[in-house]
Formats: structure tokens, C-alpha cells, sequence
């Protein structure tokens, strides 16, 4: 007797690719400061330290070249934590003024997806740029409501 | 029979060549053997060897990624390593941000025209290289992107100012003289005083226990000094008025 199907058909990538794949929807339109708090001889601190890396990356903080990242390091063995400074429109919609993630006890994947899920869906939408139009395409469409103009003589 | 013709004529005997040649130019075929003759087929079928399969219950829960040999290259670079961190009196230890190659080249120049080596090895190598020595402490440092800048020297100060310009560079500890700092207590001591500074401080300190009970012992004598200094000025004042109101008159 056959059975159906069960399982996967592709192997999945790894955590890697998890992280790259999590790294691609990072937003971080909604926020104007990250504080990244840790002590580096404390335990478990390496997926803060990997999480700031990743925040550090050209393409992340392209999406807000206005967000800035600060890194406060103590030194009395304080659990790390990342903290997000909202803005206005993002503090409306999550009824916070800053997020704080305590990640002593999560991994860079988990921080990623947790991040994903609540601050890169407070990024107010885009507005979409009005096309400035071309000398050409004015005439065209002018030409098209008002009749054909005379052409020119040289 | 050859050997008695080789007697009987000796120049009547051919004997095959040393060297005899199987190949001419063209491609020999390996990829397409022909079939072999039955019997010799027969033959090779008995004659290959069998190897004994390990039974898979040995293998059946451990990952099949080969384990990678030792390879002593590493151990030269540990040597390295040790080597700059007990010949240097400053490390400081860097976490790395995302930087390109250029901006860091530019760090590196900077620091080495002040006497100060950037440096960054693998979180293996220099568990290798620190794992039962005094500088165990430091380890958990390069659990993630990483520099470290050496000197000969300790002058903290220049190394925090031309650091803090990068500002993919975040400090996070450092070893000066033997002792390990935190960041905080690096900062501290690039904002200590100088040697000498600091001696004559140390001086005034000692000095102050004895100085205190002579001042102590001496007020009333110096206050009684302080009145008759502002009683005499008081008095020379009154007597030159006096002169000068006698000589307008």
C-alpha cells in the first residue's frame, strides 16, 4: 500500500540561510535609534554581538540611513539588550515609545524573526514619487487631448 | 634450439629488440574497454576483492562530515599569537562591525605610524594559543567579529582618539601592563595624569598628615601675625594722610 507524500521535498539551508532570508525583510524605516547594551565578558552575549554586526551591514542600513546605531558597553554582567527607539507614526501603531528585546537568551535567529515580526511592520508605508515628466511625454499626452499642432517650419 | 644456433651462426639469430614499441601517436582508449573474453572475465569476478561493510549501527546517529585533520600551521600561528601578547604592554580588543577593506587599511595606517599593530586571528587559533595560560580571561572576547591592536607602548589615548573616528570599531577590553581592564577602566586610564604628576601628588598626600598638625599648632600665632600686618597697614595709612593733609596746608 502507497502512502502519500509526507516530507519535504528541498533540504533546507541551514541557519545560515534562515538568517539571510530573515536579513532580507529587516526594516528599519520605523526606527530612529538602536541602543545595543552589553557586557562582553558576561555569558551568552555572542548573538547580541552578531545581531549588531548584521544591523551594521550596508543593505540594513540602507533601508534608514537616518537610524542610528549606538553600542553601550558596561561592565557589571548585566544581561544585554537591544533597545528601538521608535518613530512617531511607529509609536501610534505599536502604543510604545521603544521596544526592548533582553537577548542574553536568544539567538541571532530568533532576535531577527522577533524583529521582523514586531518593529519591521511599524515602517510607515512608502509613498510612491510622482514621475517627473519628460518634455516629450508632455507634448504627447497635450497632443493627445487638445488635437495635433501644426508642425514647425524650418 | 636458440642457444645452439647462437653457437653454430652467430650473426644468423634475431633476438626481439629491448625496447618494444606498443604505441604510436593516437589517443589510447580508457573509456570505452572493450568486453572482456569470458574467461578472463571468469577470472576477474573471483579475483576482485570484497571488503567487510562496518556494520551501520556504528554510524547510524553520527554526522557524516569528515573530521577535519590537525593541521600544524595552526599551531605556528598560536606561537604568533603568543609571542605579540607577551611582547606587547598594551591589547586592546575591538568587536568589528561592518567595514570595508579600505576603511580598515586606512585604521591600520593610522595606528601603525603611532607604533600600534592591528591584528586579527581566528577564535581557534587563539583558544590554542591562550587556552592554559594567564591569558585565559580574555577569550570570551572573540566569540564574534573581532580586531586587536598591539603596542609597545601605553598610550591609551592616542589609541581611543584615532578609534574613535571608525565608528565600526566598538572597544571592549584591553590588557595594559599585565592587567586586564574593561572598557570603563581603559578610558580611566588614558585620563590619569602623568608619572611625575602622580608622585607629587602622592607626596602632598603623605606630607598632609604632618602639615596639618603644624598648621594647626600655628593658627593663633599666625592670626595674631594677620591682625597686626592689617593694624600696621591701617596706622601707616592714618600718618601719610596726615603728612600729606600738613603739607597741602
Amino acid at each position: 500500500m502507497s502512502i502519500p507524500f509526507s516530507g519535504t521535498l528541498r533540504r533546507s539551508g541551514g541557519v545560515v540561510s534562515a538568517i539571510g532570508k530573515q536579513l532580507k525583510s529587516v526594516n528599519l524605516k520605523g526606527v530612529k535609534r538602536v541602543t545595543v547594551q552589553f557586557d562582553p565578558f558576561a555569558e551568552n552575549v555572542k548573538s547580541t554581538r552578531e545581531f549588531l554586526f548584521l544591523l551594521s551591514t550596508p543593505k540594513v542600513t540602507q533601508t534608514n540611513p537616518k537610524c542610528v546605531v549606538k553600542t553601550d558597553i558596561v561592565c557589571d554582567r548585566q544581561p544585554a539588550q537591544i533597545k528601538f527607539s521608535l518613530i512617531e507614526s511607529a509609536q501610534e501603531l505599536a502604543k510604545a515609545k521603544e521596544i526592548r528585546f533582553r537577548s542574553s537568551n536568544l539567538s541571532t535567529l530568533e532576535l531577527l524573526q522577533l524583529y521582523n515580526k514586531h518593529v519591521s511592520t511599524l515602517a510607515p508605508p512608502e509613498e510612491i514619487a510622482t514621475k517627473v515628466l519628460t518634455k516629450a511625454e508632455k507634448q504627447k499626452i497635450a497632443g493627445g487631448g487638445g488635437g495635433k499642432k501644426a508642425p514647425k517650419k524650418k | 634450439m636458440s642457444n645452439l644456433m647462437q653457437q653454430a651462426l652467430p650473426l644468423a639469430t634475431s633476438r626481439t629488440p629491448l625496447l618494444q614499441f606498443l604505441r604510436f601517436r593516437g589517443k589510447i582508449n580508457i573509456q570505452k574497454p572493450r568486453a572482456p573474453h569470458y574467461e578472463r572475465a571468469r577470472v576477474i569476478a573471483v579475483t576482485t576483492p570484497k571488503y567487510p561493510d562496518p556494520p551501520k549501527a556504528i554510524t547510524c546517529f553520527k554526522k557524516r562530515t569528515q573530521a577535519q585533520p590537525e593541521n600544524p600551521y595552526n599551531d605556528i600561528i598560536a606561537r604568533e599569537v603568543r609571542n605579540w601578547l607577551e611582547h606587547s604592554s598594551m591589547v586592546a580588543i575591538f568587536h568589528l562591525n561592518s567595514i570595508t577593506a579600505d576603511e580598515l587599511y586606512a585604521v591600520r595606517v593610522q595606528l601603525f605610524k603611532q607604533n600600534m599593530h592591528l591584528k586579527s586571528y581566528g577564535r581557534k587559533i587563539i583558544a590554542n594559543a591562550v587556552g592554559d595560560t594567564r591569558f585565559e580571561a580574555i577569550l570570551p572576547l572573540f566569540h564574534s567579529n573581532h580586531c586587536i591592536v598591539f603596542s609597545a607602548d601605553q598610550r591609551v589615548g592616542t589609541l581611543l582618539r584615532l578609534t574613535r573616528k571608525v565608528p565600526q570599531m566598538v572597544l571592549l577590553g584591553g590588557i595594559v601592563e599585565n592587567t586586564l581592564l574593561s572598557r570603563n577602566e581603559l578610558v580611566a586610564y588614558s585620563q590619569l595624569p602623568n608619572l611625575q604628576s602622580a608622585q607629587a601628588e602622592l607626596v602632598q598626600t603623605l606630607n598632609m598628615a604632618a602639615g596639618n598638625l603644624v598648621q594647626q599648632l600655628q593658627t593663633h600665632q599666625q592670626n595674631f601675625v594677620n591682625v597686626l600686618d592689617v593694624h600696621a597697614k591701617g596706622v601707616e595709612q592714618s600718618t601719610e594722610a596726615d603728612t600729606s593733609k600738613q603739607s597741602d596746608k
